[in-house]
C-alpha cells in the first residue's frame, strides 16, 4: 500500500481505545488533518491470506491535550509553561472490508486519505453500474446514488425528511430529478425522453420556473455541474398546471408569477360522476373517522350509473347540472328526501349518518366548485395526463384549500397509477414528487388517499412509479411508506423528531449533525452503504422564484398569444380541440 | 548463567527518599561565604528590580529513573550477583513564553542491568534490550546510585542541547557537572542540610513570595554560588516553598546576581500549585509535565517487569 496509490497518510490507528472491525479510531497526523465524512482507508495483514482492506468514514473527531491532568491546566499551556501535545483523533465507521474478513485493523497501522479509485471502492461506488450523481462530499468530490435502488431495478422510493425552510427538501429532490434526467442513467435518449416526472407544487410559486433559467448562475455553480457530469441548466420540458382562478368562469390559471405557459386543470362534472371522484372529497383527516363512508360509496355508485353528460355538465334523473354546487344541492335535497334516499344511501343508513355526509358534501362547494366545472367546454384540454404532457408535469396546489389539495392529489396519483397498471411495463417511469407525505398517508387511520400512496409504495416499484416524497417528519407517515424506501434522505431535522426510531439508519454521530445541517446539505441513506452519506448538492440551475428567473423558454411564448396549442388540433385527430376554439 | 527476577515488585524496599518540603534536618559542614552581594550583618530579603522581564525563552532539564525489576544473576560457578533492570530517560522542555507555547524539545530514554557481575550479558525483554552496566558494589544503595549516575550522565547530555542566545536553563537537581553551561541555573527543591548559619537562616525563613536571599557562594565537593527563593504558595512551615538556586562559581558576582535576579523573576511563574501536584510549589510546572512525558515514555512497568520475568524464567529452563 503505497501513499500515491490510495492518497496521502493521514495517521494511524490508535491503540488506546479498541479497535473493532467495524468502528476504530485513528491518531491523526501532527500535519494532517481528517473531518467529518472523509474517506480513509487502512489495511491489515493476515497470515498466509491476502491483506485486508478496511474503508470507513469518520464520524467523529476530537482534539485534545495530551499530558495534561486538570482542565485549568489549559491555561498553563497556554501560557507556556507546561509541554502538552494537541493530539486530534477520529473515529472511523467501517463501510467496507475487502475481502470479508472481519478483523479489526491494528493499532499502528498506516491510514490513508481515500482517494480516486480507494475512495470510490470505499463508498461502493466501483460496483455500481449506473450512478446518479447527487452531490459533493465534504472532500469536494462527487458523491453518487446507485440508480438500481432510484429505478426499481432492485428498489425505488425516496423519503425525504427535514424541518420546512431549512432542509431544502423540495430543492433536492428536483436537483435528483434533474440528475435523473441528465446524467442519462435511465438508458439512452428515448428513454429519458419518455421518463416523466410528476410534481406537486404545495408551498409558494416555488416549483413554477422549473423551465426558467436561473440567472444567479454563476460560472463556481456551472462547473460544479460540469464536475457532476452535468450541464447546469433549466430542466428543457415542462408544463406547468394551475387551478382556475376562483369565480372566474372562463377558467384562467391561477398563478400571480408565472404568467405564460401556465394551463388550468379541473374536472368537468361528467368525469367526476363517470370516474367516481366523489370518495376524494372525503379525504380529510376528520373524514376518516366518521361513518359516512358507506353512504359516500353508495352515492358515488349510484351517481356513476345514473348520470348523463350534457354540453359540459351533467343530467341526473332529467335535471341539468351545471356546476359542483348544483350538483351537491341536488345530492343533499335527493338523500335528505325520505322519498330518494333510498335509492341513494341505501335503506339501512341511519338519518343523523346522512345528515353528516350532508354536512360535509355542502361545506366541500366552497373548495371544490372551481376544480369540477360544468361550464366549461368538455373538449378543452384540462386533465392532468403527464403521458400526454412534457417530461416534467407540474401541478400547482398552493393556492387551493386542504380540502381541494386532497382531492387533486389523490384523483391525479389515482388516474396515473390505473395509466400505468394498464400500461403493464415498468418503463418509461414516472417519478412523483411529493411534498407533505404526512399529510396525505398520516400514519393512524385511512383514506383513499393514502390507500393509493400505499399502493404506489407496495407496488410502484414493478409498475414504475418512483415515489419521492418529503415530510417534516417521518414519524407521522405511514410506516410501510417509509419502510418501502430504498434511499432515505435527511436535511435538518427538529431535535425531538430526530431521536425517533424512524431515523435510526443514522449512527448517533449524524443525528446530531442532522439538527445543525445547513440548507444544501443531507444525508442520504442507500441500501449498498452502511454509512449515509452526507453531501452537499449545488445550487438549483433553474429558478425557484420569480426573481431569480432569466428569459423564459420559447415554449411558453405560445400562451401568450393563445391559451390553446393551435397544433392539437393537428396532434390529436379525434379528440382533439374543435376547429371553432382555434383562435385564426 | 542464569538469571532470576524478584517476584516482588521492585517499588517495595526502594530507599526511603528522604526530604519533603519541611526544612532540612541537619547542620551541615559546607564552606560559606556569605558576602558575595551584601555583607552578612547587612542581609535581608531581596526583591527583584522592578521591571525586569524572564527571558523569552526558558529551557527546563530533567530526568527519571525507575528499577524496573529486581534480578540476581548466577554465573556458571553458582556464584549470585544481585543487580536491577533500570529504566531511565532525561528530556528538555522548551518553554516559549513570549509566544506562549511549550514543547518538550528533547527526551532520550536508556536502559540497563545494573550489576557488579563483570560477565554479564545484556538482559533482552522482548523488544526491549537492557545492556549491563557494570558497577562497583552490589549494595542496594550501590546499585540506586548507578542507575542515579547514568541518568545524571543522559541530563548532563541532553542539558547542552537545544540552547539560544538570550534563554535560560533550568536544571532539576545540582549544577555540578553543568556548570560550565551558559546562563544555567541548577535548581534544588529539597534541604536536607542547612548551609547557612542560623542568624542567616533566619533571613530564609522570613522571606516573602518571590523574594530570595542574598547570593553566597557554597563550597562543597565543588563551589557554586547559591541563593534561596521563596515560590508562591499557601503560608505553612517557615521552609514552605523555599528552594535553593544554584550557578557557577566561575562566573563573576556582578553575573551571579544578575542570574539571581532573573531567576526571582522567572521560577514564581513555574511554580506549581498543592492540588496538581503533590510536592508543590517547588515541583515545576514543566518539569511534571516533563517528568509525566518521560515515565510514559519508559513503558508500562507491569510489562516490562513480567517480560523481564519471562525471559529470566527462560535462562532458567
Amino acid at each position: 500500500m503505497d501513499a500515491n496509490k490510495d492518497g496521502p497518510i493521514v495517521g494511524r490507528v490508535l491503540g488506546t481505545a479498541d479497535a473493532t472491525p467495524l468502528t476504530f479510531w485513528v491518531a491523526v497526523n501532527e500535519d494532517a488533518y481528517l473531518q467529518l465524512d472523509d474517506v480513509v482507508v487502512t489495511e491489515r495483514e493476515l497470515p498466509g491470506q491476502p491483506s485486508v482492506r478496511i474503508a470507513g468514514v469518520v464520524t467523529a473527531v476530537r482534539a485534545r491535550h495530551e499530558g495534561v491532568v486538570f482542565d485549568s491546566d489549559v491555561f498553563l499551556v497556554a501560557d507556556g509553561t507546561l509541554p502538552a501535545t494537541v493530539q486530534e483523533a477520529a473515529e472511523i465507521t467501517t463501510t467496507r472490508v475487502d475481502p470479508e474478513v472481519y478483523v479489526p485493523p491494528t493499532p499502528g497501522a498506516v491510514v490513508h486519505r481515500a482517494q480516486g479509485d480507494a475512495r470510490a471502492g470505499a463508498l461502493y461506488f466501483d460496483r455500481m453500474d449506473r450512478t446518479i450523481p447527487m452531490g459533493f462530499g465534504r472532500d469536494g468530490a462527487a458523491m453518487f446514488l446507485n440508480a438500481d435502488f432510484l429505478d426499481g431495478s432492485r428498489g425505488a422510493h425516496v423519503s425525504i425528511s427535514g424541518i420546512s425552510g431549512v432542509a431544502t427538501k423540495t430543492s433536492f429532490a428536483t436537483f435528483l430529478l434533474y440528475s435523473v434526467f441528465r446524467s442519462g442513467v435511465l438508458g439512452g435518449a428515448g428513454e429519458t425522453a419518455n421518463t416523466r416526472a410528476l410534481i406537486f407544487n404545495v408551498k409558494g410559486e416555488d416549483l413554477l420556473f422549473l423551465d426558467y433559467p436561473n440567472s444567479r448562475l454563476d460560472a463556481t455553480t456551472e462547473a460544479a455541474y460540469a464536475r457532476l457530469g452535468l450541464v447546469a441548466g433549466p430542466f428543457p420540458d415542462v408544463r406547468v398546471y394551475a387551478p382556475p382562478r376562483a369565480g372566474d368562469s372562463s377558467g384562467t390559471p391561477d398563478v400571480s408569477s408565472r404568467l405564460t405557459g401556465v394551463d388550468s386543470f379541473y374536472w368537468t362534472l361528467q368525469e367526476f360522476c363517470a370516474d367516481r371522484l366523489l370518495p376524494y372529497v372525503f379525504a380529510d383527516a376528520d373524514d376518516e373517522r366518521q361513518q359516512y363512508t358507506m353512504v359516500v360509496h353508495s352515492v358515488t355508485a349510484h351517481l356513476a350509473r345514473i348520470a348523463q353528460p350534457a354540453e359540459g355538465g351533467v343530467a341526473v334523473d332529467g335535471t341539468r347540472l351545471n356546476s359542483y354546487a348544483d350538483l351537491v344541492d341536488y345530492l343533499v335535497e335527493q338523500i335528505t328526501d325520505d322519498s330518494t334516499r333510498g335509492q341513494w344511501a341505501g335503506s339501512a343508513v341511519g338519518l343523523g349518518t346522512v345528515n353528516a355526509f350532508a354536512r360535509r358534501l355542502i361545506g366541500s362547494k366552497k373548495d371544490l366548485s372551481r376544480l369540477i366545472r360544468g361550464d366549461l367546454a368538455t373538449r378543452r384540454p384540462h386533465a392532468i395526463n403527464t403521458a400526454e404532457s412534457a417530461q416534467v408535469t407540474v401541478v400547482d396546489l398552493h393556492n387551493l384549500p386542504d380540502r381541494a389539495q386532497r382531492f387533486v392529489v389523490g384523483v391525479t396519483l389515482r388516474s396515473e397509477f390505473e395509466r400505468k397498471e394498464k400500461a403493464g411495463t415498468a418503463k418509461p417511469l414516472l417519478f412523483v414528487v411529493l411534498d407533505e407525505l404526512n399529510k396525505y398517508a398520516p400514519r393512524e387511520g385511512t383514506s383513499p388517499i393514502k390507500e393509493v400512496l400505499l399502493d404506489i409504495a407496495e407496488r410502484g416499484r414493478s409498475l414504475g412509479v418512483v415515489l419521492i416524497g418529503a415530510q417534516q417528519t417521518a414519524s407521522e407517515v405511514e410506516r410501510r411508506i417509509v419502510a418501502n424506501s430504498a434511499i432515505r434522505v435527511v436535511g435538518r431535522l427538529d431535535p425531538a423528531e430526530a431521536s425517533r426510531p424512524e431515523y435510526g439508519f443514522l449512527p448517533p454521530a449524524q443525528r446530531q449533525r442532522a439538527l445543525l445541517a445547513k440548507p444544501g446539505t443531507m444525508f442520504v441513506s442507500q441500501p449498498e452503504i452502511p454509512v449515509p452519506l452526507c453531501i452537499e448538492f449545488p445550487f438549483p440551475s433553474w429558478a425557484t422564484r420569480p426573481a431569480e428567473a432569466g428569459p423564459p423558454p420559447s415554449s411558453t411564448l405560445r400562451s401568450i398569444a393563445q391559451a390553446n396549442d393551435s397544433f392539437a388540433v393537428v396532434a390529436r385527430v379525434g379528440g382533439g380541440i374543435a376547429d371553432d376554439e382555434i383562435p385564426f | 548463567m542464569k538469571f532470576h527476577v524478584d517476584a516482588w515488585d521492585p517499588s517495595y524496599g526502594v530507599a526511603f527518599e528522604a526530604g519533603g518540603s519541611d526544612g532540612p534536618q541537619a547542620q551541615s559542614s559546607a564552606q560559606i561565604q556569605p558576602d558575595v552581594e551584601l555583607p552578612a550583618p547587612a542581609w535581608r530579603a531581596v526583591d527583584a528590580p522592578l521591571g525586569l522581564r524572564p527571558p523569552a525563552t526558558v529551557l527546563v532539564v530533567d530526568g527519571v529513573q525507575r528499577i524496573d525489576a529486581r534480578v540476581w544473576a548466577t554465573d556458571d560457578d553458582g556464584v549470585t550477583h544481585p543487580g536491577v533492570a533500570a529504566s531511565y530517560a532525561a528530556g528538555v522542555v522548551r518553554c516559549d513564553l513570549d509566544r506562549g507555547a511549550a514543547a518538550i524539545a528533547t527526551t532520550r530514554i536508556e536502559r540497563g542491568l545494573f550489576t557488579p557481575f563483570e560477565l554479564a550479558p545484556p538482559l533482552v525483554a522482548g523488544a526491549i534490550r537492557y545492556p549491563a552496566r557494570r558497577i562497583a558494589r552490589g549494595e542496594p544503595k550501590d546499585l540506586a546510585l548507578g542507575v542515579q549516575r547514568h541518568m545524571r550522565a543522559l541530563e548532563v547530555g541532553v542539558s547542552s542541547e537545544e540552547r539560544d542566545d538570550g534563554d535560560l536553563l533550568i536544571v532539576d537537581g545540582p549544577l555540578q557537572e553543568r556548570a560550565h553551561l551558559p546562563r544555567a541555573l541548577g535548581y534544588i527543591k529539597t534541604h536536607r542540610v542547612e548551609y547557612l548559619p542560623p542568624e542567616l537562616t533566619a533571613v530564609v525563613t522570613r522571606l516573602r513570595s518571590g523574594q530570595r536571599s542574598p547570593v553566597f557562594l557554597l563550597g562543597t565537593s565543588w563551589h557554586r554560588f547559591a541563593w534561596y527563593l521563596r515560590l508562591p504558595g499557601p503560608e505553612g512551615s517557615p521552609w514552605a516553598g523555599i528552594v535553593r538556586a544554584e550557578c557557577s562559581a566561575d562566573l563573576l558576582p556582578a553575573d551571579a546576581i544578575a542570574l539571581a535576579h532573573l531567576s526571582a523573576v522567572t521560577l514564581p511563574r513555574f511554580a506549581s500549585s498543592a492540588y496538581k501536584d503533590p510536592r508543590a510549589p517547588q515541583n515545576l510546572i514543566p518539569i511534571a509535565g516533563l517528568e509525566r512525558k518521560l515515565r510514559a515514555m519508559l513503558g508500562d512497568a507491569r510489562l516490562l517487569h513480567r517480560a523481564l520475568a519471562r525471559t529470566a524464567a527462560r535462562t532458567v529452563a
